[in-house]
């Protein structure tokens, strides 16, 4: 397996050479090989009973834990030393696969200079993405001119790209009539000398490789007359600075989805308000007009003509400069068997965790890595992505994702259908048959449409953009189907129902207040007599126990969807 | 009014300028808690729901009333980070700091009198010699760099102690579970007693070749007292107000110090808390941790005033003549 790792580092820093990067199709990183879908059917779990989440923060302390077996599985491996160190020890096996991750250089686009299209085009140029990544990341992470993730069903490879290089984006501004100073800085059409401009970043002592591509980038901007220096700041201020839209271009990073509606937040001009997050300020008839298309496409198909469109124009608006995407590598030891991969996702998922057995046979704990405390487990409240590491384990969706293909896959729902309707879309989710929760008591349609009702009805800040334009819910009990009207049209609302947790009614109905509400401090009897706490979820693990700073403790669900008993008969 | 009076009143005007600072200092450092929501999935409206559900959204004057009200009636209100009362996080919190740092302060402020008295005792020694190269060294070195070093070596090399947090996993019970937070408590603890008994050695050592030379101590040991006696009731009780003083004055500045040693051995503590709390602009956290602090400084510096007049008649002398 370590081989298979090695292969495909250098199989990265091999593809990373030419000119258009592609992702290839499939990389046998794991222990299965891509196909066109996912058959759920074949798994059945979770086969360990106890699982412990483990808090350890220090990225060292969580290589010597590997190592020593005290942990099993870590994800979030970022640091190229890291992996190597893993890979050598010979106790893992290593997963990689191409992430959401991003990191672009930002324009303000309200100021001269970066007002100008012809200068970020020609910023753009000069741009040296391979080389900066390789000497950067050691070949870690993906060189993208994308403004989606390469990995995303909506990527569109065929987005123009600008000939890179100096002389290139030199001949650009040329021949739009920009000329240079005697010093060797560039001048307007309209004799306007371009003034000196900050690149925000945050300080090396945070994110060295953040600071050193702002550092490239001044460099690079210069090499054509553009006088421009990085400005390292404390990332606090520099968040607030942005936010003031006080900056002339700064660094950013952002893990996005499989979704494209991302990119109506980040360019939409409505999303250049306080809190919106159109830092660039870019606005443009065109791109708004298909934005809305995209925010607002009916179905599949326009979502995706227009997702293909917007990448298009913001080829060539360029409020922003892609960089690169990181990749996410993960590690599990080799002692347990049931890594799960594809080409597209790590072994640190679900899967992954419902199908892992020990090697050498018997029960173990499974051991593995949350890199903060949690925060809290209050599933209304909860935002960091560790929280949702522990709830992602306890609460199921209508819908998941189809880990080879990034399409919807049937999990609490069996089906669904969505289409046009009035005043919007009406989707219909049909729920499969004998849905338990936890604690033993029946998953009904009466569970679905009180969670949209609660959180929608107390405006649940983290589910707010969900739910607020939910018109109407209807349910059949005898056919288990929720029928959910929309106040208006669009395809994204199948994702943001069907990918909504499901709350049990009978616990929410109990909740006096759910901003503190504590589901793990609350006791709650199960249908057969067992003690358990409030945190009541359909997913693979119940809640046992948290100890703050230290760990979380679960247990195995045996009314879990995939769960069958040793003789194989479904529960 | 006297002078225990007018420590008092000097004590709440402190406090109360705290409490004003503690409020207004978060508020005017870069960003807020809303800016940290950088999520490109919570639209605008959906970040005013937060503020409103944190109660941002009211005006300055009506967010200090709330403050006030909370600080003063110990409530603390919810934490921002994790929606519980910020008074439950610290209590979470506060043995695993209490443990650990107490005895460290207890432990090295004990050896360093210890040695700092005999390296005084005999100058010009070996012992006084080992004493300054050993107390020079100890204060010298970075805690992180000296905790990793004892991680890598004891946790990982040589696997005697564990590498991380106050328990084991899965958990002992009863007494096993007693020992096993000892042991987990063992190698941060000793860390802590190596970083900072030199520095109490080489303070006290100076103090007491000062103390020895003095006429009461000649005095002494003309009466032909046991030499004990002179050095520990004679020289030692000298300076005793000042070390009072430092070591009750210490005691804040190690819960607040404690975020290295609770990082590096991912011990869930106050420190640490603190640290997350400022960094998230998570204003009731944060504002209820210095606050605390603050009482604790106070509280600290009216009880070294006490033991210093307790250990030093002229001290309770000044006090009655004020």
């Amino acid at each position: 397996m370590n081989r298979i790792f090695k292969f495909c580092v250098i199989f990265l820093l091999f593809i990373s050479a030419p000119a258009a990067f592609q992702w290839p199709a499939s990389i046998a990183c794991g222990e299965e090989t891509a196909v066109a879908s996912l058959d759920i059917s074949k798994f059945q779990g979770p086969k360990m009973k106890d699982l412990y989440y483990v808090i350890i923060s220090d990225t060292d302390a969580q290589l010597l834990a590997m190592s020593t077996g005290k942990l099993d599985v870590l994800s979030d491996i970022y640091r190229p030393a890291d992996a190597d160190r893993l890979v050598k020890s010979g106790t893992v096996d290593m997963s990689i696969a191409p992430g959401f991750h991003g990191f672009f250089i930002t324009f303000n686009t309200r100021e001269f200079p970066w007002d100008q299209t012809i200068l970020r085009q020609a910023a753009s140029q000069v741009v040296e993405r391979r080389r900066w990544t390789r000497d950067l990341f050691s070949g870690f992470c993906e060189p993208t001119s994308g403004f989606l993730p390469q990995i995303s069903p909506y990527y569109d490879p065929d987005a123009p790209t600008l000939p890179a290089g100096i002389d290139a984006a030199r001949e650009r501004l040329a021949k739009a009539g920009w000329t240079w100073n005697i010093s060797g800085w560039l001048v307007a059409p309209d004799g306007r000398e371009v003034p000196p401009t900050k690149i925000l970043c945050p300080p090396s002592s945070v994110v060295a490789t953040t600071t050193e591509i702002a550092m490239l980038m001044a460099e690079a901007l210069m090499s054509i007359g553009i006088p421009v220096e990085a400005e390292p700041i404390d990332f606090q201020t520099m968040l607030a600075r942005v936010d003031a839209r006080d900056f002339d271009a700064c660094t950013n990073a952002w893990s996005m989805s499989r979704d494209p509606d991302v990119l109506y937040s980040f360019y939409h001009s409505s999303m250049d308000v306080e809190g919106g997050y159109n830092m660039s300020g870019i606005s443009d008839p065109e791109l708004d007009r298909t934005l809305l298309d995209l925010r607002y496409a009916p179905d599949e198909p326009s979502a995706r003509a227009a997702a293909s469109r917007a990448q298009k124009i913001l080829s060539e608006l360029t409020p922003v400069i892609p960089i690169y995407s990181r990749y996410s590598i993960s590690a599990i030891r080799n002692d347990w068997n049931g890594a799960f991969t594809t080409d597209r996702s790590t072994s640190d998922n679900l899967l992954t965790l419902i199908s892992m057995t020990p090697k050498g046979g018997g029960e173990r704990p499974i051991y593995w890595n949350i890199p903060s405390e949690i925060r809290t487990l209050n599933p209304l409240v909860s935002s960091t992505a560790y929280d949702w590491t522990v709830l992602g384990s306890v609460y199921d969706s209508l819908i998941s994702v189809d880990p080879y293909t990034f399409e919807d896959m049937p999990w609490l729902a069996e089906s669904w259908d969505i289409r046009p309707g009035s005043p919007g879309s009406v989707i219909t989710f049909t729920l499969r048959p004998g849905l338990k929760w936890q604690d033993g008591r029946p998953l009904t349609v009466d569970d679905v449409e009180y969670s949209i009702r609660f959180i929608k009805e107390n405006s649940v800040p983290r589910f707010f953009d969900t739910v607020k334009d939910v018109h109407s819910i209807e349910t059949d009990p005898a056919s288990g189907t929720v029928r959910i009207t929309m106040a208006n049209t669009s395809y994204w609302h199948l994702h943001n129902i069907g990918g909504m947790l499901v709350l049990p009614k009978h616990i929410l109905e109990g909740v006096a207040d759910w901003r503190t509400w504590q589901p793990t401090n609350t006791t709650h009897t199960a249908l057969d007599g067992t003690v358990m706490t409030e945190l009541v979820g359909s997913g693979p693990f119940v809640f046992v126990e948290s100890r703050t700073g230290e760990y979380v403790h679960m247990t195995r669900n045996e009314h879990f969807i995939l769960f069958k008993d040793g003789e194989g008969a479904e529960r | 009014m006297t002078s225990a009076r007018k420590r008092l009143f000097s004590s709440v005007i402190v406090l109360a300028v705290v409490l004003a600072l503690n409020f207004l200092l978060f508020r005017v450092m870069p960003g807020d808690p809303l800016t940290g929501v950088v999520d490109p999935r919570f639209s605008p409206e959906a970040k005013q729901q937060l503020a409103a559900q944190w109660g941002l959204d009211k005006p300055l004057s009506e967010q200090f009333v709330v403050y006030i009200r909370e600080m003063l009636s110990f409530r603390f209100g919810l934490s921002m980070m994790t929606g519980a009362p910020v008074w439950d996080e610290l209590k979470n919190r506060a043995p695993n700091t209490v443990a650990l740092l107490l005895p460290a302060l207890i432990l090295s402020a004990a050896l360093g009198v210890w040695l700092g008295v005999k390296a005084a005792q005999r100058r010009g020694s070996i012992v006084e010699r080992l004493v300054l190269i050993g107390g020079a060294v100890s204060f010298s070195f970075p805690s992180f760099f000296v905790q990793l070093l004892l991680l890598l070596c004891f946790a990982f090399a040589w696997p005697v102690f564990p590498l991380s947090g106050t328990t084991s996993i899965p958990p002992p019970s009863g007494i096993a579970a007693f020992a096993d937070y000892l042991w987990h408590l063992a190698l941060p603890l000793f860390s802590l007693v190596v970083l900072s008994f030199g520095g109490w050695a080489l303070y006290i050592r100076n103090m007491m070749v000062k103390a020895m030379g003095e006429d009461y101590v000649l005095m002494a040991r003309a009466r032909g007292l046991p030499r004990r006696r002179v050095v520990w009731n004679h020289a030692f009780r000298s300076i005793l107000p000042p070390v009072l003083t430092i070591l009750l004055l210490s005691l804040p500045g190690v819960v607040s110090g404690a975020v290295i040693t609770e990082t590096v051995f991912s011990l869930n503590g106050v420190g640490r808390f603190l640290l997350e709390a400022t960094n998230s602009h998570d204003y009731p956290a944060a504002g209820a941790a210095f606050f605390l602090l603050a009482l604790l400084t106070i509280g600290c510096n009216l009880l070294a005033d006490l033991c210093c007049a307790l250990a030093d008649p002229r001290v309770r002398g000044e006090g009655t003549r004020g």
